[in-house]
């Protein structure tokens, strides 16, 4: 992977936030709300309105307003929230942090789960070890989360009063708060996600065993767990990478479900509550942020695939 | 003395749909300490079965009826999964036929050359490095330790077959299975990987079993050979008389069909009328890139010309630029130069209209991939028909005369690809070629993936069908035997570049490009 590629791609997600912003931008204008009248109220009276419009340069051209915008995106400055008046840069971020957070555990837990899960049904192919798992990753799926969430919620929240039902605790001030609260969000976000990337370890496994160099392997005389750990693992998990990536981006979305289900205050609760509030600034810099999280994740597995895999060249 | 491998009364079946098929029935051999037996046979003879079953490595259909493996005292057929890891390797060893595919794409050459030898010979990992660096350098590689830090997709297929090799002679053991070591690779990087085994087993001592169908190739480094037809040993003698005595039809058959350069099969001579000629023909893939050289072209400035009705085989190792070329006159590739057919200039791809397309017509080397699976024969057949002029009306009678032309029956024509053997579908896709009545037909390693009886026949064909047509044909090989049978002049390639055309009878003069007599040294010649 040479510089220039680093480069090229850096540009490519610079290139996606763009337009990104564009159509959120241009989305937003189109909005039947007059930001003066959401920030003011029905009542509010004409001079008042034109002072705030005054104020916020909205009578100034479109283009105009999207530069001045994105210029001051750019800087880390979205403007005020019209629900709170708080910034809203700073408070997206951190609902991106914790999100985040809740995403790449997610993504952890469920590849603990899913590559050994994956690896036993095809060493054990047709066997009762290989229908079992092909059975729970079918149920896995046919659940949607907010399913999941509930079933969970009422047995370990519940019935066993093992873990919190909703909240969340920063990881900074109490670490086994933290790990307590987020287990039931991760829990129910992995256990999706498991089904299908084990379906995908499964038959890339069974791909890679049929392949000459794990024939060569066995018939040089290595013992089959070195077979399996040292030559088969590696290349049956690279084209997961691929769907771990494309994870992330259902993580984004569809985690939106489990913050609400379990309270969470991150971006996709965020932004739920800023369209609802018809928050603009709020909606443009989720929006924006969720997108440009989504390239990076993608340039990253991009990476993660040309380590794995030397045979991958990006110049 | 006894026999470091052993085989007696074996029979095997394969469990398929309905009733089981008889692989190998009552094989018994024995190889003695030392000693080198050569198989052959025909594809589906059951030779690559017998190496599986000696390796103790078989598919789950397949039903051991009777009879023993012993490899010394050791009885194969009865140790346990545990047991057979002991001796794979360490006992036994094994060479494949594509050392692309027999190493971890993901793993460096060091790494897996040293696993081998950790495991096998009870090495620590340095002092398995060290050895693998004595054992590389053994078997004439170059700079063995840059060579142990790289990937197998970063070394040439003959380097990875030289480290292979060195490998499974460096755990020391008893017998070494090789299966077709050399197919895969072209006739120079073969015939240096097969003078490397002579000297390793010499040095070495090790039994082998070397498995082929090439018998001139296996009489070379064979003691004895052993000849299998539908699963039975049909004739088993010393590798020095098998060529001069063959005892059994099946070996006959296999004698007779060893291209022997002597045996010329075309004996008339071109007429002076220039087909087609090649003028400073480049082939470059890659598109030149800003801050970046261009990559080498795959043929450089190449010309030649080919006469009416003329046989030009074109030989040179593999990435010598043979197939490009092949491409750039079909259109295929893009390239600089210029064509002239038929005294007209032909400066692009551009250029080719339906006459030269029609006239020019291509045969691929593996018809699995040029074939429509979800087509029919005869759908296959009526396209080019269709497209160059054959009305509705006679486009059955016209498929079932092009069948009858390569020698196929005219019912074939509602067959599947898949229902025809790899000879019947290079037919076919002869078949094809010759429904637009072309003038210059060509052969792109046509042959390579067919057993020698069938190599035989199709080239049979191919002249059959040149004195029935008058086409030219542009005859790209690796097999100078064969070549030599047939073609009137040979176009050598070396890297790109042409570095010889010479009239058949020249191949062997004195004045010929140094690289061109290491080719026709290379190629094995049948002995006895």
């Amino acid at each position: 992977m040479s510089a220039s590629w680093l480069l090229r791609r850096l540009a490519l997600i610079l290139y996606t936030v763009f337009i990104v912003s564009v159509l959120v931008f241009g989305i937003t204008q189109a909005l039947p709300a007059d930001a003066a009248v959401t920030l003011l109220g029905e009542n509010a009276t004409t001079e008042a309105l034109n002072a705030i419009r005054e104020r916020l340069g909205l009578g100034d051209p479109i283009w105009w307003q999207y530069l001045r915008w994105v210029g001051h995106a750019a800087t880390g400055d979205f403007g005020l929230s019209m629900r709170t008046g708080q910034p809203v840069g700073p408070e997206m971020l951190t609902a991106l942090g914790r999100s985040l957070l809740l995403a790449v555990a997610a993504i952890l837990v469920m590849l603990v789960i899913a590559v050994p899960l994956g690896m036993v049904a095809a060493v054990r192919q047709g066997k009762l070890a290989d229908m079992a798992t092909g059975l729970i990753s079918y149920l896995g799926v046919s659940f949607p989360e907010f399913v999941t969430a509930t079933l969970l919620a009422m047995l370990l929240a519940d019935t066993l009063q093992w873990l919190p039902a909703t909240g969340y605790v920063s990881p900074l001030e109490d670490f086994g708060g933290a790990v307590r609260h987020l287990a039931l969000p991760v829990l129910t976000a992995s256990l999706i996600l498991v089904a299908h990337v084990a379906r995908m370890v499964r038959s890339e496994t069974l791909d890679v065993l049929h392949s000459d160099y794990i024939r060569a392997a066995r018939l040089k005389g290595l013992p089959e767990r070195t077979v399996l750990v040292r030559h088969a693992l590696r290349n049956a998990l690279l084209p997961v990478v691929t769907i771990v990536a494309l994870d992330v981006g259902y993580l984004l979305g569809g985690i939106i479900v489990i913050e609400e289900i379990f309270a969470i205050p991150g971006i996709g609760r965020q932004l739920m509550v800023a369209v609802t509030a018809r928050d603009l600034p709020s909606i443009q810099a989720g929006a924006l942020i969720m997108s440009a999280t989504y390239a990076v994740a993608n340039t990253l597995a991009d990476v993660a695939y040309a380590v794995l895999d030397k045979r991958i060249r990006y110049d | 003395m006894t026999a470091v491998l052993s085989l007696r009364d074996y029979t095997l079946d394969y469990l398929t749909g309905s009733r089981p098929l008889r692989v190998l029935q009552d094989i018994s051999l024995d190889i003695a300490p030392g000693e080198v037996l050569g198989l052959v046979g025909e594809s589906g003879s059951g030779k690559s079965t017998l190496a599986w079953a000696i390796m103790r490595h078989l598919p789950k259909n397949a039903r051991e009826l009777s009879g023993s493996i012993r490899l010394g005292d050791t009885d194969l057929r009865g140790l346990p999964p545990r047991e057979l890891t002991r001796i794979r390797g360490r006992r036994i060893g094994m060479v494949f036929q594509d050392p692309s595919t027999a190493l971890n794409p993901t793993l460096t050459v060091g790494r897996q050359v040293t696993e081998t030898l950790v495991n096998n010979r009870g090495l620590t990992r340095r002092a398995a490095w060290d050895l693998a660096l004595e054992l590389l350098g053994h078997v004439e590689l170059r700079d063995p330790d840059a060579l142990m830090r790289r990937y197998p997709h970063e070394i040439s297929g003959g380097e990875k077959q030289r480290i292979l090799i060195a490998t499974a002679f460096g755990c020391r053991p008893e017998l070494i299975v090789f299966d077709e070591p050399t197919t895969a690779l072209d006739v120079i990087t073969g015939a240096r990987i097969l003078d490397l085994f002579a000297r390793l087993r010499a040095e070495t001592g090790v039994a082998a079993l070397y498995i082929s169908h090439d018998l001139a190739l296996v009489s070379r480094v064979a003691d004895r050979v052993a000849v299998m037809k539908k699963g039975r040993l049909v004739e088993e003698a010393p590798a020095a008389s098998i060529f001069a005595r063959p005892a059994h039809e099946e070996t006959r058959k296999l004698v007779a069909a060893v291209p022997r350069p002597e045996n010329r099969l075309v004996h008339d001579r071109p007429g002076d009328r220039v087909l087609l000629a090649a003028e400073a023909v480049s082939v470059r893939y890659a598109r030149p890139r800003l801050f970046r050289p261009p990559p080498p072209p795959a043929t450089h400035a190449v010309g030649f010309d080919i006469r009416a009705g003329e046989i030009l085989g074109i030989v040179g190792e593999s990435g010598s630029g043979k197939s490009s070329i092949a491409r750039a006159l079909t259109g295929l590739a893009d390239f600089s130069g210029g064509i002239r057919f038929d005294g007209r200039p032909i400066g692009s791809a551009r250029d080719m209209d339906g006459a030269y397309r029609r006239a020019v017509q291509i045969v691929f080397q593996h018809p699995d991939g040029s074939l429509n699976p979800r087509q029919t024969v005869g759908e296959i057949l009526s396209r080019p028909l269709k497209l160059f002029g054959t009305g509705p009306a006679n486009l059955s009678g016209e498929i079932g005369r092009l069948l009858e032309q390569v020698r196929l029956p005219a019912a074939y024509a509602t067959r599947w690809p898949h229902q025809l053997s790899g000879g019947e579908k290079q037919r076919v896709a002869i078949a094809r070629a010759f429904a637009a009545k072309p003038s210059l037909v060509i052969c792109d390693e046509i042959t390579a993936p067919l057993d020698v009886s069938v190599q035989a026949s199709i080239i049979e064909l191919l002249l059959a069908l040149r004195a029935e047509t008058g086409a030219a044909y542009l005859f790209i090989t690796h097999d100078i035997n064969l070549i030599r049978q047939i073609a009137h002049r040979i176009a050598v390639m070396r890297r790109g570049e042409l570095v010889d055309l010479l009239p058949i009878d020249a191949v062997d003069a004195d004045h010929v490009h140094p690289y061109t007599r290491d080719l026709m040294a290379a190629s094995p010649t049948p002995v006895g």
